[in-house]
């Protein structure tokens, strides 16, 4: 593409060009089919009402996306203020009682069942990998919501951890602690799954 | 030099930071030295190994349409209307 050539925007369109794409995103971030719903509404809105500062250095897709990111982060961080009325609740997620054993010899060790069973988590066919990314997807939602922003930040957004901190107002210390947990509940799901 | 040993939830800890940490050389040998001892954890690092590849594998499938969600009829319905509603109204 040439430099000269500008994007343009083309509001009447956006639905039929992107809304499945925008809904893709979200729904994978939100693990909520309403809320993605809304996010993508919110986010055409927001894009009509700052249509002017469209500069076309971006397609509209990427632009669209780069607004319907930051409404992703701004729900992630209402989860977290909400949280914080229910500080209780956020330290017991991230204690790790329900995996290892709290007392005994063997205090610390795996309690039964909830280590791992199997030598490999990952199926050896082309049709179980795509159930394969559907077990994945499932997991990511039965993620506390506090987890699930944290594991998806981290690990699809592939962001940078100075910003989940930021972002999401935790501590580094939170933030390992909580991608942690996060990843031994997330392998605990996908085993499951695949022992079913 | 620490010569504690540490159990399987410091282990599994020590597993998923280093992923996205160096770990310094005293927590570094604690697992080493743990991983000798614990088939479990030794299974638990390659079970996460392999659950950080799958999710990069998500990632990227999802980014190329391949797990496909479809925006469904009537929120799509809803949403044109919402936007043509804020069109008319410039």
């Amino acid at each position: 593409m040439s430099e000269e050539e500008k994007h343009i925007l083309e509001p009447q369109r956006w639905v039929e060009l992107y809304g499945d794409y925008l809904f893709n995103y979200a729904i994978v971030r939100v693990n909520d089919q309403e809320k993605a719903e809304d996010l993508v509404q919110e986010t055409f809105l927001a894009g009509l009402k700052a249509k002017d500062n469209f500069q076309g250095k971006s397609t509209e897709r990427t632009w669209l996306i780069s607004i319907l990111k930051r409404k992703v982060i701004d729900t992630y961080r209402k989860q977290y203020a909400s949280k914080e009325s229910s500080m209780g609740e956020f330290e017991q997620e991230i204690s790790d009682g329900d995996f290892y054993r709290s007392e005994g010899p063997f205090k610390g060790h795996w309690m039964e069942g909830k280590g791992p069973h199997s030598h490999s988590l990952m199926p050896e066919g082309e049709l179980e990998q795509v159930e394969l990314m559907k077990i994945i997807q499932l997991c990511i939602s039965h993620l506390p919501p506090n987890l699930a922003s944290v594991f998806v930040m981290k690990m699809i957004d592939e962001a940078e951890s100075e910003e989940v901190c930021k972002e999401l107002g935790i501590t580094p210390s939170n933030l390992w602690v909580m991608l942690h947990r996060a990843r031994l509940k997330m392998r605990q799901c996908i085993e499951s799954k695949w022992l079913k | 030099m620490s010569r504690r040993m540490i159990a399987c939830d410091e282990a599994s800890f020590l597993i998923s930071y280093r992923h996205e940490n160096r770990l310094g050389f005293k927590r570094w040998w604690q697992l080493q030295m743990h991983l000798l001892t614990c088939h479990l954890c030794r299974k638990y690092a390659r079970q996460i190994d392999q659950l950080n590849n799958a999710v990069k594998h998500y990632s990227e499938s999802c980014s190329h349409d391949t797990c496909q969600h479809h925006l469904p009829e009537e929120a799509s319905v809803k949403i044109r209307h919402a936007l043509s509603k804020e069109l008319n109204a410039k």
